[in-house]
């Protein structure tokens, strides 16, 4: 019955990391002639396989550095894996820094149209959901400022507010529970729980394990870049902690 | 999948007719051109050095030649008047060596003639099937000893199949005569039949990937049309964006994509009119239309340049094909060069230029320059992730191009041993063919088209290649 929204098999992530980075042809040529191009490999993800079912919420932890960022870069589409695959299926929308679209010349309303075309929206949705975007951020006339005008707290609540409004078929978040005053974090902890209950799937990044252990059917615990645990929720959670 | 099916039907459907048009259009368009060229054939005047002998009553001066020209027009010769006054008159006679028909005749007042002048005849219609047929160039004159000019030649060219004779008598070296005409062109006069296997052939690239499309196998192109409608919101807005935010805090706005060749055009044209005095008709057109092109060339390329690296931040955190950033640059750009087509129409009505038909042509080669610039702005943002020298080199590489393109002085300024910087430089050629469609009138020969598009698809090509090797390292670069 379950449809597998998002497989992950078998990922290596290596990155070449020159030792000083090179950003010149001519650096380039004369390493290259000395013979001093060797790269220290760094691999961020190693063999990493998982799946995520229709409607379920896979929290990801692990230190800083594990490689928690990286393997949601990948399922995102924006990193190619050096090995393995994934398999995605339905619409993405990642909600990775938000607002990283958004351009600080351009007004509230013209920055709501431009994230949401880069988020993949259509110009019919934004259209309908313009009202329901502006409503949510609690902006008001504000929308039609530059946001460069804005509060950092204004600037959130936009851009969480244009990320939520779709109900997209994988939601990728990565730590923006945090956005806004405690009324609006409030808000988005609601919506983002609508969300999952309308049947979408979640991927979820947190160092907080209360809400991990709230939101999410099963975690995989990242390590070095290696799965150290892969289970239910509660189970990986205590080990975690 | 069924319904998208319909949709590339509609899709192929509006290609195919927008086709046709562009191929009807260009037929009317082209007009002559289509069919006919400058002769390949035609005879260059050789330098005089000396007359041939003065052309009294009595002397007859012939100059046997044979011409490659299919269409022969008109013949020329040079004449000389010993610098002083003469009279009577002199006749030029083209007949048929074998037939001794006469094919063009005209006579000249003698004493009209100025030292070194050119008299051409001219056929009332081009004489045709003369092509390499040897024929007679006939002088002969009533005016008195004295007061007869002579016609001039060059006493050191002997090509193989002229002779110069003198009442009968061989002389060495050539008259100074030239010959000129138009041929016609092969494709031209099969034009439709080229159109209709073209035609032909994109029913069958149609239908094949139409096929392809139905059994579930995606082609490229049906990618990229699923691609271009569901990024083309996204391309509208950025678009948008660039525009928006490029006039953002100035005054006037959108009137300066306006106003900034105009005001460019008005300062070269005092510089280099007095400097130059150049003897270029038009020379207020001539200049806009290649600033205009030349702007748009080096702001495409410039801003594509940038592209990737300006939009790091995005790159790293979204997911879109990365092309969308060069590409809207270049959008960016052409809405730019459509609005600075309305200063150059404004400038030519009131210079006086007359516009042909042919003005439209121009239009076509403005298409090849923007996916000219496409391309090598593809090449550029990929390279400039690698190299940021890339940004240096090309503001040096820019600089030689702008100079090495005949945008303010006149083409003939180049010395023959530079003229190959012409040839080899593609913008060159946009921005002749360009000119010649708007203030010449006429439009290029058919086989100039064909080399233009070549030129711009193999540049994109290229540059897409290179990009699309590329583009999966961007984010490890940035």
């Amino acid at each position: 019955m379950s449809k597998t929204m998002i497989e992950v098999s078998d990922v290596t992530m290596r990155f070449r990391m020159n030792n000083d980075k090179i950003m010149s042809l001519k650096e380039f040529v004369t390493t290259a002639i000395r013979g001093k191009l060797n790269y220290n490999v760094f691999t961020a993800l190693d063999h990493v396989s998982f799946d995520v079912q229709k409607g379920e919420t896979l929290g990801l932890i692990g230190h800083n550095g594990a490689g928690k960022s990286t393997m949601l870069k990948v399922i995102s589409g924006i990193l190619k894996p050096t090995e393995g695959s994934v398999k995605t299926c339905g619409n993405i929308v990642p909600m990775l820094e938000l607002g990283s679209g958004f351009d600080f010349d351009l007004t509230g309303r013209e920055n709501v149209f431009l994230n949401g075309a880069i988020l993949g929206y259509s110009e019919e949705f934004l259209n309908a959901k313009y009202d329901e975007i502006v409503e949510f951020s609690e902006l008001g006339h504000f929308i039609e400022m530059p946001i460069r005008n804005y509060s950092s707290g204004m600037l959130a609540r936009l851009a969480f507010s244009v990320a939520s409004v779709v109900n997209p078929e994988i939601l990728i978040v990565d730590e923006i529970l945090s956005v806004g005053d405690a009324n609006f974090q409030e808000k988005s902890h609601r919506r983002m729980l609508e969300l999952m209950g309308g049947g979408t799937t979640v991927l979820f990044v947190s160092h907080n394990l209360a809400q991990i252990r709230e939101m999410c059917n099963r975690v995989v615990w990242l390590e070095h870049g290696q799965v150290k645990m892969y289970g239910p929720a509660e189970e990986v959670c205590n080990a975690y902690a | 999948m069924e319904q998208k099916t319909v949709n590339l039907k509609k899709i192929f459907a509006v290609c195919f007719a927008v086709y046709l048009l562009l191929t009807v259009a260009f037929y009317f368009l082209a007009g002559e051109q289509l069919r006919l060229r400058d002769s390949r054939g035609n005879m260059g005047m050789p330098a005089a050095d000396t007359g041939v002998a003065e052309l009294a009553q009595g002397v007859v001066i012939e100059q046997i030649f044979s011409a490659n020209i299919q269409r022969l027009e008109s013949v020329s010769v040079q004449w000389g008047t010993y610098y002083r006054p003469n009279a009577g008159t002199v006749t030029m006679e083209l007949r048929d060596v074998s037939s001794g028909a006469l094919l063009m005749a005209q006579t000249f007042d003698a004493a009209a003639i100025t030292e070194g002048q050119v008299l051409t005849m001219t056929a009332e219609t081009p004489l045709e099937g003369v092509y390499g047929v040897p024929l007679v160039l006939r002088l002969y004159s009533d005016a008195q000893p004295g007061s007869a000019p002579a016609p001039l030649m060059a006493s050191s060219v002997q090509n193989d199949g002229q002779r110069l004779t003198v009442n009968g008598a061989e002389m060495e070296g050539t008259l100074c005569f030239s010959a000129a005409g138009t041929d016609y062109i092969w494709t031209g006069l099969h034009y439709w039949k080229f159109v209709a296997v073209f035609g032909a052939l994109l029913v069958a690239v149609f239908a094949v990937i139409l096929r392809r499309c139905r059994m579930g196998k995606r082609s490229y192109v049906v990618n990229a049309i699923i691609a271009l409608q569901k990024y083309r919101f996204l391309i509208r807005q950025l678009v948008s964006r660039d525009f928006k935010t490029k006039y953002k805090r100035s005054i006037l706005g959108m009137f300066w994509s306006f106003l900034n060749p105009l005001l460019m055009m008005i300062v070269q044209y005092f510089v280099f009119s007095t400097i130059f005095k150049s003897d270029i008709p038009h020379y207020p057109v001539y200049l806009l239309i290649g600033i205009i092109s030349f702007n748009f060339f080096s702001e495409s390329c410039g801003m594509s340049l940038t592209s990737i690296l300006g939009n790091a931040g995005l790159i790293t955190k979204v997911y879109m094909p990365k092309y969308i950033y060069p590409l809207t640059r270049v959008i960016s750009s052409v809405i730019n060069l459509a609005i600075s087509l309305i200063p150059l129409v404004i400038v030519a009505l009131i210079t006086g230029v007359h516009f042909e038909k042919s003005a439209v042509l121009a239009l076509y080669f403005l298409a090849c320059l923007v996916v000219f610039s496409l391309g090598l702005g593809l090449l550029l943002s990929a390279s400039m992730v690698f190299f940021r020298d890339t940004q240096f080199l090309w503001g040096v590489l820019s600089t030689v191009w702008m100079y090495a393109t005949p945008i303010f002085y006149p083409e003939n300024i180049l010395p023959d041993r530079f003229k190959f910087v012409h040839q080899v430089n593609p913008l060159y050629h946009f921005l002749k063919n360009a000119r010649m469609c708007v203030l010449g009138g006429v439009s290029p020969e058919p086989v100039i088209y064909v080399q233009c598009l070549m030129i711009a698809l193999v540049m994109l090509a290229v540059g897409a290649l290179i990009f699309r090797k590329a583009q999966d390292k961007f984010v490890l670069y940035l």
